[in-house]
């Protein structure tokens, strides 16, 4: 089997095993993980297979909208490499926070998923990383349509251990973000892809002027297009997924950017595409769509990395060697 | 220097390829230079870029990619990817009328006759000949299978009658490949012919087209009584239809990798050195340009692993084109006397291509045949 086709096998026994823990009530994400040995995964990034499988896990989630803790376990991970610590975070025991800036209550730590760890690891850059006792973090649950568990932490400082001062955290800092922003987009593009099935099945059975939605031109084509956002935002995370070793630079925000960018409009096809069904609570078209807002949300809006992208390209007018990179990935 | 016969060439992979192609560019080739000059005349630009075809004949880097038998080196697909790839980040501003040799040439190399393009292909290759397409007719565009132009048996050829138009590069063209009709007008697809016409042959008459961006690139093509023989054609005998899917795969599929690699070099080149570029416009068209290249990149390595590519191809195309025009309308709102100002040869130039770019959505199978193959066959919808 090439890698390419184990990764697509692990893919859909993902989808299976989280599909499996929705119809259940959506509770033991993190259990599926340990069947699936998927915690292994992040600790051997540098093999091919291992790391398209780590990665095709969240494509999975996004798509089965499942409710796991594998980010916050992956984001540790090269924190506890550069410290030397732990088994690379084999056991799930340390989860990192997502830190983000809100607009009236200034920094704020996000923790995505569900999680077992014992330890909460935070990056403040300028001040180096530190790991709180989880028992001593207080936590509040974001309150948002979807499955997926978010939940903002606040701990004492003084509970704070050191773990990497500035100067060693510079280069885990750059791998978990890359890792991080990766992950995001394969859940991202899962995420629009099981938007974008509930438009097109929809638009197959519901009838309008005695004949299916789906024969009119205005709603095929804007479900095309919607298939043509998941395709080229998922083409985008698979090559941001082969260079992982050695990225081009900023390649981790143009996957991220592109991957919410268009999860956001895959979902405001679908929508479209849906009507009115797609705008209430009954229908599940909403808890994919507030998934992907959320998502986009971390680790770098799209619109704030776009902006940013542009800011670097007039800044240093880079020669761009994406095209050659991606032709002998 | 490249090794120059196929034995020794069979040893030289992509990679290797395309790292002595970078040593090469780094010498800075003149004619290579010259391509990466801002010229307005077109006609000039078609003569430059003959000239560099030639220059990359002689140095043996265009016959990779293509097989021993119409004077390549073989090698992969992935050579040719290289090439393209190579030149557009050292500067050359775009293939002009030689894109055309990745629409047309795999499928006059797997299709057409042996001898003729045996002879025919290095001409091509090096700049010397030059090639269009007669697929639209005016009452044949999108609905291809409708078109009119008559293709008649006599003796040991046919007899062609018809009116082509937009056969982008006529004007320069030696050679047209011209779908025929050689069945009955309700035949629709299963009675087309694709035949090769020598433009200078009596009874074809071009005219070329003015476009609203200044250029000729586009013509008319009339045809009265030409005479074609037998062996010119691609193909089989009323399997055109087979010829124009094998060609419009290639435009839809891997001319996207070929044409998009440009646009790198003039968003940084045109987009980035402009102060009053707003940075969202260029940061936008960087994640068009970035999902063009991740998804041609795929088909480009599908087709170099001898796969015909599907119905999913044409997120490709439409990935081209969304990344071409964003990429000019950043350019533009950096440097609006394109739109306003007294027109040097550079603001002639980028004009040219902003306007250009406004027209890529309809040719070579339009956005909207596009959304309408992946509607029906991806999506299966009704």
């Amino acid at each position: 089997m090439t890698v390419n086709e184990t990764v697509e096998e692990f893919f859909l026994v993902c989808r299976q095993a989280l599909a499996a823990v929705s119809e259940g009530g959506g509770e033991g994400g993190n259990e599926a993980l340990t069947q699936l040995g998927w915690w292994e995964l992040p600790a051997a990034f540098d093999d091919p297979e291992a790391r398209g499988a780590m990665f095709a896990l969240f494509r999975a989630a996004g798509r089965e909208n499942g409710d796991v803790g594998a980010l916050p376990a992956l984001l540790a991970a090269p924190y506890l490499d550069a410290s030397h610590s732990g088994d690379g975070n084999a056991s799930g025991a340390v989860a990192a926070a997502i830190t983000r800036r809100s607009l009236r209550r200034g920094t704020v730590h996000t923790l995505v998923g569900p999680t077992d760890a014992q330890l909460l690891l935070v990056d403040t850059p300028g001040q180096g990383v530190a790991l709180v006792p989880m028992s001593s973090v207080e936590f509040a649950s974001v309150d948002i349509p979807g499955r997926l568990t978010l939940r903002e932490v606040t701990f004492d400082p003084a509970r704070a251990e050191p773990l990497l001062d500035e100067a060693a955290a510079r280069d885990a800092r750059a791998r978990s973000l890359y890792a991080g922003r990766v992950a995001l987009a394969f859940d991202l593009v899962g995420t629009a892809e099981a938007a974008l099935d509930l438009a097109v099945e929809y638009s197959k059975v519901r009838e309008q002027f005695g004949v299916p939605i789906g024969t009119f031109q205005a709603v095929r084509h804007i479900l095309a297009w919607g298939f043509t956002d998941c395709a080229s935002a998922a083409a985008a995370a698979e090559l941001a997924r082969d260079l992982a070793l050695d990225p081009p630079e900023r390649l981790g925000e143009v996957t991220k950017a592109i991957a919410g960018r268009n999860a956001r409009r895959a979902c405001q096809r679908s929508l479209q595409a849906l009507g009115g069904i797609g705008f209430t609570q009954e229908h599940d078209h909403h808890l994919s769509y507030s998934r992907a807002l959320a998502l986009d949300s971390l680790l770098g809006t799209s619109a704030q990395l776009t902006r940013e992208l542009g800011t670097w390209l007039k800044a240093e007018q880079p020669e761009l060697g994406y095209a050659s990179r991606a032709l002998f990935a | 220097m490249l090794p120059t016969t196929p034995d020794a060439a069979a040893a030289v992979d992509p990679a290797a390829f395309a790292a002595e192609l970078e040593a090469w560019l780094q010498t800075h080739p003149p004619a290579v230079v010259r391509a990466s000059e801002h010229v307005a005349d077109y006609p000039t630009r078609v003569r430059i870029m003959q000239d560099l075809m030639q220059v990359l004949w002689d140095e043996s880097f265009v016959r990779y990619g293509w097989p021993v038998e119409v004077g390549g080196l073989g090698g992969s697909f992935l050579h040719r990817a290289a090439m393209w790839e190579g030149l557009a980040r050292h500067g050359v501003l775009g293939m002009n009328l030689f894109e055309h040799l990745e629409v047309l040439l795999p499928t006059l190399v797997e299709l057409g006759p042996r001898d003729f393009t045996a002879e025919h292909v290095p001409l091509y290759l090096s700049g010397r000949e030059i090639w269009s397409q007669g697929f639209s007719e005016p009452g044949a565009g999108s609905d291809l299978a409708a078109l009119r132009t008559k293709a008649v048996a006599d003796g040991d050829g046919y007899r062609i009658s018809g009116q082509k138009i937009w056969t982008s590069w006529s004007v320069w063209a030696d050679w047209c490949c011209v779908l025929a009709r050689t069945g009955t007008t309700e035949s629709r697809h299963r009675g087309i012919t694709a035949f090769i016409v020598k433009l200078s042959d009596p009874g074809v008459e071009v005219r070329g087209i003015w476009q609203a961006n200044g250029n000729e690139e586009l013509a008319e093509v009339f045809f009265d009584d030409v005479f074609v023989p037998a062996d010119r054609i691609v193909g089989e005998l009323d399997g055109g239809w087979r010829v124009a899917m094998h060609i419009l795969s290639h435009e839809r599929g891997t001319f996207a990798w070929f044409r998009h690699n440009f646009l790198y070099q003039q968003l940084i080149e045109f987009g980035a050195s402009s102060p009053d570029a707003p940075e969202f416009l260029l940061g936008d068209a960087l994640l068009d340009l970035v999902a063009a290249t991740a998804c041609s990149a795929n088909g480009v390595k599908e087709h170099a692993a001898g796969e015909i590519l599907g119905p999913r191809a044409c997120t490709n195309k439409l990935m081209l084109c969304t990344a071409e025009q964003s990429v000019q309308d950043a350019i533009l709102a950096g440097d609006v006397d394109l739109a306003v100002g007294v027109q040097d040869e550079l603001t002639d130039l980028l004009r040219q291509e902003y306007l250009f770019s406004r027209i890529v959505t309809v040719y070579g199978g339009s956005q909207q045949m596009q959304l309408e193959t992946i509607a029906k066959q991806v999506l299966k919808l009704p």
